[in-house]
Parts: structure tokens; C-alpha cells; sequence
């Protein structure tokens, strides 16, 4: 997920709540004049007004109390997680909570359904969100969304797709066999790669490039249209390299294989910094030449999530 | 209890709603002092007259306090009421309540309630991604300790369209939902608006079908049972029953009104499907000594469909569970016998920012005043006018009537 998602900032009078879900523990304020359940956290009451207030741990368990899923994401950040299951939960202490649905097909959610507390570690540091799946569901009760660890899980999945993929073998010199490549369909995605604050800073370093829209998150919080940094748009054109992609074929009996450069180059859309990239491609055309036969591939890469590509590359490759 | 009906409003001014991109660049302080002028000339009255001012105090340009004197200033008005009003999209209810009171308790004679909402130049620092920074999390506190920054934002409960979306599946689930009936809402407004050369829509005729096919935001709201934020301004003239008898048009005389909030996320609401304008709403008939089925006609603040749907339920139109049936069985269009939103609502005219909810005041006005052209109603006497701010978070309602 991107690092511009917008993350709870506990204060003295939260903290207690946030603690407890790094433990996987709800704990919500309790109080002791009225009996009245309290959420969000306050130090007061807010149905009798009394500071006699205490935290008590409770199961998590709750019913539906209304939902929806959007179809545009609440915050272009959130383009990782559509369609956003979001949920209104009551918890049988009769708080209620905003929050979201996992682990549900959108076809299974009803008002009123119940459900259970799902502990999802979303940074690096331990901060925690509260989610919500469905009561009878074989769902693990703790997540881990760290950007490292969702790009980890998906990693080991596309590099086992790929090598379970036959692959087919091209002679670069049989222009029928090469021709019959080009598609309008593009491959599945790829693997995928974090563009975290410290790849952006080393790219700024390289190239010269540190503008503060990429190397500055706390001006960029404050004044970038992202709510954060962006990657530069020549870094995430290059992690292309980085990501393991299922081509389906292999050209093979050339001597030498020659990067022509790009036909087309666009950066449609940013990278804000900490999102997951992922890239899928298609073999757009073939031309036979003097010099050798020249493939097109167009490598469209996009923030996870989100339809719209950050970098468009049509890539001429010559095979001599 | 309440208001004796001795104050009116006696004249407007209303930008035509246009784009953003399109619209002219005003200081907000500008339009203030163009919005008055218009006013006055539509009521034909003299800046001398005016002694009162309601403005909106956020979102309002060039200052976050003390905006009603440097208003008052920038103007040349000398004021004996002063007043900011923050209640979103019902501010401009508010603001007419706010005034008619003012004058009935004498501590002013004529009050300009004002909303620019189009956009101020840019400053030479500022740059035109200023409005997507700004924009970025609408009308949510991102301040350290606000409970929705720390408890809504990080998990993408933000901007209006999905709070509204929850409202409407629980009243699905409590009471039925029939997607035809909601387009038929916009449908009908988009009728009005048809009348209405002032209208963004204006010239663009609508069907159920194509309300219906329209892209999916939330579910169950469709993009075209949603309102299109754009450019625009409004204000109106209160004034006492003396200034009114001289003013140029029929007055609009405020009779009854009422106000109710008690939470910003409706997830925190007693029941979110049984709304703020509910109270609201009994207050304001009770005031006016009228029912709902008196008046000639109702300007419901329209952000969405489900918000017209839920007004007409809980200001006792129709029984709690019946707007669906209610709508189905209702021409809701100025020749209609439940004329709504003559103007086309919000959801036809455009929605002016906060200025929105001017629209349906003005509409009141105007037909009161017979002044509506094509789309006037034959009679027209008392309306009711209903604002929402928020996620139907902050309601108020008033009684308009001819005199």
C-alpha cells in the first residue's frame, strides 16, 4: 500500500487502543458510572458525561450495521484495495465502528451479517488497522499488509506461475513464427516491487533529479497534489528490470540483441512513494529489417490497484 | 415559540452554475460586494438599507477570522448583526433563520446572507494544484486528535459518496429499494430543469434508463443520482415586514424553521436512516402552524437521491418506509401534483459549493414571488425548503410563505 495512505496518529487518549491491536487485543473505553461502551476513545463519556472511564477488553465480535463498496477508489491511494469493501460495525458491546471487510466476496455481505475483529498490520513498525471479516470465516485474525510483505507473498507466486508456464522458443530469424507473437492481449501481471522512499532518494542521488516532489515527504505532505512523494517517472520505467514478468516465449538464435530505446514513452499516472508496482506487456509489432528483426513490446507499469498506467514504454528490441 | 413571520426575504442574486475550469476567478470579497449589489437591485433597495450580514465563515478566501468585518469594510456596510454560519450544506437555511431572527428580535432591519463559492485568483505563490491539494480529503480534519483523521481517513471512510452509499443500504435492508423509483427522482428534476435556462443541464434531457446505466460509485448510487460540484454564488435579502413593504417583490415571508445535528459521521447517528431533518422538519411546520401537506411545494436540498428520499420520510411527506411508493406515484415536476425542486435541485442546476443550498431557497423565493416563468406553479403561497450538511449529519428546514 502507498506510504501517502493516510495513518492514524494516536494520541495520549488513544494510544491505549492502538497498542492493544499491535497485540491483536481489542480494548475499547468503558464507563463505570453509566455502564455506557464508548468508541472512538474519549476520556469522558458520551452518554453521561462522568471521566469515570476504564479500559476493558472485548471480543471483537459484532453484527454488520450498513456498508457499501466503491467502485472509485475514496482516495487514488487506495486503488490497491478495490473495490473498498467499506463497513459500519457494531460490536455487541453497541459501538460502532467505521472500518472495512475482508476476507468476503462482495456477494456475502449483508446488513445485519455477523462478523469478527481481523488485526492487519499495515507498517513496518508494527501500526495496526481493525478490520473485519465474516464470523464463520476460516480468515487468519492477524494480517500482515505491510507493502514488503504483500510484494514478498506475491513475488513467490509469479516466479512459481512462471516457471509452471511452458515457454514457447522463437527463432528471431523465422518471421512468421516471430509475427505470430504480436497480440492485442497483454500478459499476466508480473512480480512485484516496492518503490519505498529510500529507492527514490538512491535514484535522486544517481541522476541529480531531487526535486522535492520525490525527495522531500514532509514538504510533499504539505504540498504535493499526492498528499506525498512520487517516484521520479524514469525510476519506475527502469524498475521494469526488476520485475519478473511471464512473457510466454523466448526468442532464441540471434547473435546479438540490441535495446533500440523506446518508441513511446508517458507517465501517465504517479507513483506515490511505498506503493506496489506491477507491470504487464504484449508484443505490439514485428518488422523484419537489413539489419535484423525488430520487436516492439509494449511494458505498461502500474501502481497496484490502479488502471491507469504510471509508465507506458513501447520498447524496441533489434535481434541481429 | 418561534418566529411571528415578520421578516421576509425580498430579493436574490444567484451566479449561473458553471465549471470550475470555465468560471471566472473572483476574490471571494468581490463577489461579496457583487452578489449584494445584484440583491439589492433585484429587491430595489439601497446599500443604506442594509444593516445585518450572515457569511459563510470556512471556506470563505482571503480569511479564516474575522471575516464579517473585513466583509462589512471591504463593502462600506455598517452592521448591527453580525454572524458566520458552518453547517455545510445546510448554511444556507441557516443563515435565513439566522437573519429573520436577528430582525425579529430589532436588532437589524435588512440582512445580506451571502455564499461565494466561486474560485479566488491564484496567488503568485500558489500554483493551480492548490485546489487537488486542498481537495485532497474534502471536508475532513486531518488535524492531530480530530476522531475522523485517526479513525475514518485510514481506512478510506472520506468524502461524501460513500457515507450517503451506507445510509441507503441500510434503508435497503430495513425497508426495500427500488433503483427505478430513485432515478425517477432525478428524472423528474431534470424535467424542471428543462424549464430552467440557468441550469447546468439545461437543454439535456434524462431518462430512468440512463440514470440507471450510469456508472456505479457506490453501490447503490449511480454517478447521475449525484450531484456535480461547480463554480457559482448566491445571496439573498431578510428584511423586517417595514423594509419588505417597500422592497419590489412579493416578500417571502419566513414563517417557521427548525435545526437539528448531533454527530459529523452518520455511523454514529441513534438509527443513520432516521435523519437530523426529521426534528428539524416538526419544528419548522409546528412553528408555521402548518402540516406537510400544506405547502405548495418543496425545494429538498438534493446532494443525492437518497437524500430527497429520506427528507420526504422524515419531514412527513409520506410515512417512514413509503418514499419509494411515494415517488413512484408522484409527478414531482412544476406541473406535477408534488412539485419538488422546481429549479431541477442541485442535481440538474450544479451544485455551487456551499452556495448549493441557496438554490432551493432562491427557487422558494422566486415562485413565491411569481416570478418563475415557464415553470411557475399556478398557486403558490407556502413552501417548505430543506437544508443537509455533511453525511445528513446537520439538517435545517424552513417555512416560506407569500403574503
Amino acid at each position: 500500500m502507498s506510504m501517502n495512505k493516510p495513518m492514524p496518529a494516536p494520541t495520549e487518549i488513544s494510544a491505549p487502543f492502538w497498542n492493544a491491536l499491535k497485540e491483536g487485543v481489542l480494548r475499547i473505553p468503558h464507563c463505570t458510572a453509566c455502564g455506557h461502551w464508548i468508541f472512538y476513545p474519549r476520556r469522558h463519556c458520551d452518554r453521561c458525561f462522568s471521566h469515570a472511564v476504564e479500559w476493558r477488553e472485548v471480543s471483537g465480535e459484532g453484527q454488520l450495521y450498513s456498508y457499501t463498496v466503491a467502485r472509485i477508489p475514496t482516495l487514488p491511494d487506495f486503488a490497491d484495495e478495490m473495490p473498498q469493501k467499506l463497513a459500519v460495525v457494531e460490536l455487541d458491546e453497541g459501538v460502532r465502528i467505521n472500518t472495512t471487510l475482508v476476507g468476503v466476496d462482495e456477494a456475502e455481505i449483508r446488513v445485519g451479517m455477523r462478523v469478527k475483529a481481523v488485526f492487519d498490520k499495515v507498517r513496518a513498525d508494527g501500526a495496526t488497522l481493525l478490520r473485519f471479516t465474516g464470523a464463520e470465516k476460516d480468515f487468519p485474525a492477524r494480517l500482515d499488509s505491510t507493502p514488503e510483505a504483500l510484494a514478498a507473498a506475491t513475488d513467490a507466486k509469479v516466479t512459481a506461475e512462471i516457471a509452471a508456464t511452458s515457454v514457447r522458443q522463437v527463432r528471431f530469424d523465422d518471421e512468421a513464427a516471430m509475427k505470430s507473437l504480436v497480440s492485442d492481449v497483454f500478459t499476466p501481471w508480473s512480480s512485484k516491487v516496492v518503490v519505498d522512499q529510500a529507492l527514490i532518494d538512491e535514484f535522486a542521488r544517481l541522476s541529480g533529479d531531487d526535486y522535492w516532489i520525490h525527495t522531500d515527504p514532509e514538504r510533499a505532505a504539505k504540498q504535493s497534489p499526492f498528499g506525498g512523494t512520487i517516484a521520479h517517472g524514469a525510476l519506475v520505467q527502469i524498475l521494469q528490470s526488476r520485475l519478473k514478468m511471464p512473457l510466454g516465449f523466448e526468442v532464441t538464435g540471434f547473435n546479438n540483441m540490441v535495446n533500440y530505446g523506446s518508441d513511446r514513452l508517458r507517465f501517465p499516472a504517479p507513483v506515490p512513494a511505498g506503493s506496489r508496482i506491477h507491470a504487464r506487456a504484449r508484443v505490439k509489432s514485428v518488422e523484419k529489417l537489413a539489419k535484423g528483426m525488430q520487436l516492439t513490446l509494449e511494458v505498461t507499469t502500474h501502481v497496484v490497484g490502479n488502471d491507469r498506467p504510471s509508465v507506458i514504454n513501447d520498447l524496441v528490441i533489434l535481434y541481429m | 415559540m418561534g418566529l411571528k413571520g415578520q421578516a421576509a426575504i425580498v430579493g436574490a442574486a444567484q451566479y449561473r452554475p458553471e465549471k470550475y475550469a470555465t468560471a471566472p476567478r473572483m476574490f471571494h470579497l468581490e463577489q461579496v460586494a457583487d452578489l449584494a449589489a445584484r440583491a439589492l437591485q433585484d429587491a430595489g433597495l439601497q446599500a443604506s438599507d442594509l444593516d445585518g450580514l450572515v457569511i459563510n465563515g470556512p471556506q470563505f478566501h482571503e480569511a479564516s477570522v474575522f471575516v464579517p468585518a473585513m466583509a462589512a469594510e471591504y463593502l462600506g456596510m455598517r452592521l448591527n448583526f453580525a454572524e458566520v454560519v458552518d453547517l455545510g450544506g445546510t448554511t444556507s437555511v441557516g443563515m435565513v433563520w439566522r437573519a429573520a431572527a436577528a430582525i425579529e428580535l430589532g436588532l437589524c432591519q435588512a440582512v445580506l446572507c451571502v455564499l461565494p463559492a466561486r474560485m479566488a485568483p491564484l496567488g503568485p505563490d500558489e500554483d493551480p494544484a492548490w485546489m487537488a491539494r486542498a481537495m485532497r480529503f474534502g471536508g475532513h480534519s486531518t488535524a492531530f486528535g480530530a476522531p475522523e483523521a485517526e479513525f475514518d481517513l485510514p481506512y478510506g471512510h472520506m468524502g461524501q459518496n460513500t457515507g450517503y452509499a451506507m445510509i441507503a443500504q441500510r434503508y435497503a435492508a430495513r425497508y426495500g429499494y427500488d433503483p427505478a423509483a430513485m432515478a425517477k427522482i432525478a428524472v423528474d428534476q431534470r424535467t424542471n430543469a428543462l424549464t430552467n435556462p440557468e441550469a447546468m443541464f439545461f437543454g439535456k434531457p434524462l431518462s430512468a434508463e440512463e440514470v440507471l446505466a450510469s456508472k456505479m460509485v457506490a453501490d447503490p448510487l449511480h454517478v447521475l443520482e449525484i450531484v456535480m460540484p461547480v463554480a457559482g454564488g448566491a445571496a439573498v435579502i431578510v428584511a423586517s415586514k417595514e423594509v419588505a413593504a417597500r422592497a419590489r417583490n412579493r416578500p417571502a415571508f419566513v414563517t417557521g424553521f427548525g435545526e437539528h445535528l448531533a454527530f459529523k459521521s452518520p455511523s454514529y447517528a441513534a438509527e443513520m436512516t432516521e435523519t437530523p431533518i426529521g426534528p428539524a422538519s416538526r419544528r419548522a411546520f409546528e412553528m408555521a402552524g402548518l402540516k406537510p401537506g400544506d405547502v405548495d411545494a418543496a425545494q429538498i436540498y438534493d446532494c443525492y437521491t437518497i437524500t430527497v428520499l429520506l427528507t420526504l420520510e422524515d419531514a412527513g411527506f409520506c410515512e417512514k418506509g413509503e418514499g419509494m411508493r411515494f415517488v413512484r406515484e408522484h409527478d414531482l415536476t412544476w406541473r406535477g401534483n408534488f412539485p419538488m425542486n422546481t429549479h431541477g435541485g442541485q442535481l440538474s442546476f450544479g451544485q455551487a459549493g456551499s452556495a448549493g443550498g441557496m438554490s432551493q431557497v432562491i427557487e422558494a423565493f422566486t415562485q413565491l414571488a411569481g416570478r418563475a416563468g415557464d415553470r411557475q406553479l399556478k398557486r403558490c403561497d407556502r413552501v417548505y425548503v430543506s437544508g443537509t450538511g455533511g453525511v445528513m449529519s446537520e439538517q435545517g428546514a424552513l417555512i416560506l410563505q407569500g403574503a
